[in-house]
């Protein structure tokens, strides 16, 4: 065999010949002492070459936490939004004219607006006076007796049910927007499973039918968070331990509620230092989320339907690896404002929260 | 399957930084550029994400060298500061730097040997810098045998330089 050349020891070096590559440089050093010199020049310059680009290294600083704020917000999250944010302006409005109309004529113009505002707010402002709003004639009467009543003209009220709307269509906006996203998650998940159900109807119990209809029906405030509590009773609530964006610094955790039910478990993180997610941990899940609960404790969110990837043949077969290795009962998912694709990608990096 | 671009992420991250800080030669701007990098990968969703992201990166370093240096020709128009008194500047506060001589002799090197080096410093395999710079698989080792020598002898050459220059 002839001599070695540089680009061959180097390679050699690097480890990256192949096995009978590697064994014919082996043979042909064994018997050429001139190439066994070169071969230990070849070594001492790499080492000096690293050495020398290890120089000009950045400084090495902590990784930072994933930050996804280049990419383009989400659309989808603002069209969950904005419904009840629609739904708020029109409230605030209306309630905004009975005030205007009432305050300046101080009779009984208001009470019609208000009257018809209280009825859109349904329930939210319960102190509303019970006025017909298909008898106006008999609300002007009663809300212009006299004069000297007119000093406590009953307009008056209406600014407090106005602001009292808007706090609370606040939260309840938060929690429309984050029931509504875990409907389309389990409506998304719901098509895959639908898929992995007929390769695994021979393997393993197939999931029960989502019971979609019974989740959607109560939309409004589906998800809330209650007290804080500690990760010892987050575990004697979960029966295991919290699952957890690692590397995340935990906000704190809370008791959580959806639909009736109160099992729930949420970890509030820091994404940075505006940004916080939630991790929705629950037990066995309550009715309606049978088909978040089983692509949810996969810790691999199946990819959307609409966007087919190459993966996407290869993932059910690893979800239906996991699901055979791992009690499915245990219902977990990230919300946050942040993108679908984002919420995705951190669902997968949870891990449990250790002691 | 899908690559986790969070353990990418976790794995490639400082390597991506490095690579794009030999670059521009500043580390925040380094950092934003493989953020972007990241962020651009969770729309694109790569099949390779790890090689993709240093394509993009190498792309990205590119358009930044390209605006740097219309922005610096903007600003001596502007200025109107002879360049020459920057750059002795410069050389001055950086002549005792590693780190500026090593740069100086990266810059020394053709872009492919010098594309391949930091590539590899980078941790890239073989495989993935041919797949990387269109070279052959066989080539790689050459190419980096060369880059590597050459890069000591500009260092070398550049401190004798500049102990030269000194007297």
């Amino acid at each position: 065999m002839s001599h070695v050349d540089d680009g061959t020891l180097h390679a050699y070096l690097d480890g990256e010949l192949s096995a009978a590559e590697a064994q014919r440089v082996d043979a042909h050093l064994a018997q050429c002492p001139a190439c066994r010199e070169r071969l230990d020049v070849e070594r001492a310059l790499i080492t000096r070459a690293g050495e020398l680009l290890a120089l000009a290294a950045p400084p090495d600083r902590e990784l930072p936490p994933f930050r996804t704020g280049d990419v383009k917000p989400a659309p989808r999250l603002w069209w969950r939004v904005r419904l009840p944010l629609a739904w708020a302006a029109t409230v605030a409005l209306a309630l905004g004219i009975g005030t205007y109309l009432g305050g300046r004529g101080g009779t009984g113009i208001a009470p019609r607006p208000y009257a018809r505002s209280s009825k859109m707010t349904d329930g939210l402002a319960p102190s509303a006076p019970a006025l017909a709003p298909d008898t106006p004639g008999r609300a002007e009467r009663e809300a212009r007796p006299s004069r000297h009543e007119q000093r406590t003209p009953p307009p008056q009220p209406a600014p407090a049910p106005a602001v009292g709307a808007i706090a609370e269509a606040k939260p309840e906006k938060r929690y429309q927007a984050l029931a509504d996203s875990l409907v389309a998650l389990s409506a998304r998940d719901e098509a895959v499973a639908a898929g992995e159900r007929s390769m695994l109807a021979a393997k393993t119990a197939a999931p029960a039918p989502s019971r979609l209809e019974a989740f959607k029906g109560d939309g409004v405030g589906a998800l809330q968070k209650e007290g804080p509590i500690t990760p010892d009773s987050a575990r004697a609530v979960l029966g295991r331990d919290p699952m957890v964006v690692p590397d995340l610094p935990i906000r704190g955790l809370y008791r959580g509620r959806i639909h009736g039910y109160s099992g729930l478990v949420i970890v509030e993180q820091a994404l940075d230092s505006s940004t916080t997610i939630d991790v929705v941990n629950g037990p066995v899940p309550p009715m309606g989320l049978d088909a978040v609960a089983v692509s949810g404790a996969n810790g691999a969110p199946p990819p959307r339907p609409d966007m087919p990837s190459p993966g996407a043949q290869a993932a059910p077969g690893r979800a239906a690896r996991q699901r055979a290795a791992e009690p499915p009962a245990f219902y977990v998912d990230v919300l946050g404002p942040v993108s679908a694709d984002s919420l995705a990608v951190l669902k997968r990096r949870l891990r449990p929260l250790l002691r | 399957m899908p690559e986790d671009l969070a353990d990418v992420y976790r794995t490639t991250y400082r390597a991506l930084v490095r690579f794009l800080y030999r670059k521009v030669w500043d580390a925040e701007r380094a950092e934003d550029l493989a953020q972007e990098a990241f962020a651009r990968a969770l729309v694109h969703k790569p099949e390779n994400a790890r090689g993709w992201l240093f394509i993009v990166a190498a792309n990205m370093a590119r358009d930044d060298a390209r605006r740097a240096a219309r922005e610096r020709r903007h600003l001596t128009l502007l200025t109107a500061e002879p360049r020459d008194a920057e750059l002795a500047a410069e050389a001055a506060v950086e002549a005792e730097s590693d780190r500026a001589r090593v740069r100086a002799a990266l810059a020394a090197l053709s872009p492919r040997d010098r594309e391949v080096l930091l590539l590899w410093d980078s941790g890239l395999s073989y495989d993935e810098i041919a797949a990387q710079t269109g070279l052959a698989r066989g080539a790689i080792g050459t190419t980096l045998s060369r880059a590597r020598r050459r890069l000591v002898q500009a260092y070398e050459a550049g401190k004798s330089g500049e102990h030269v220059a000194r007297g």
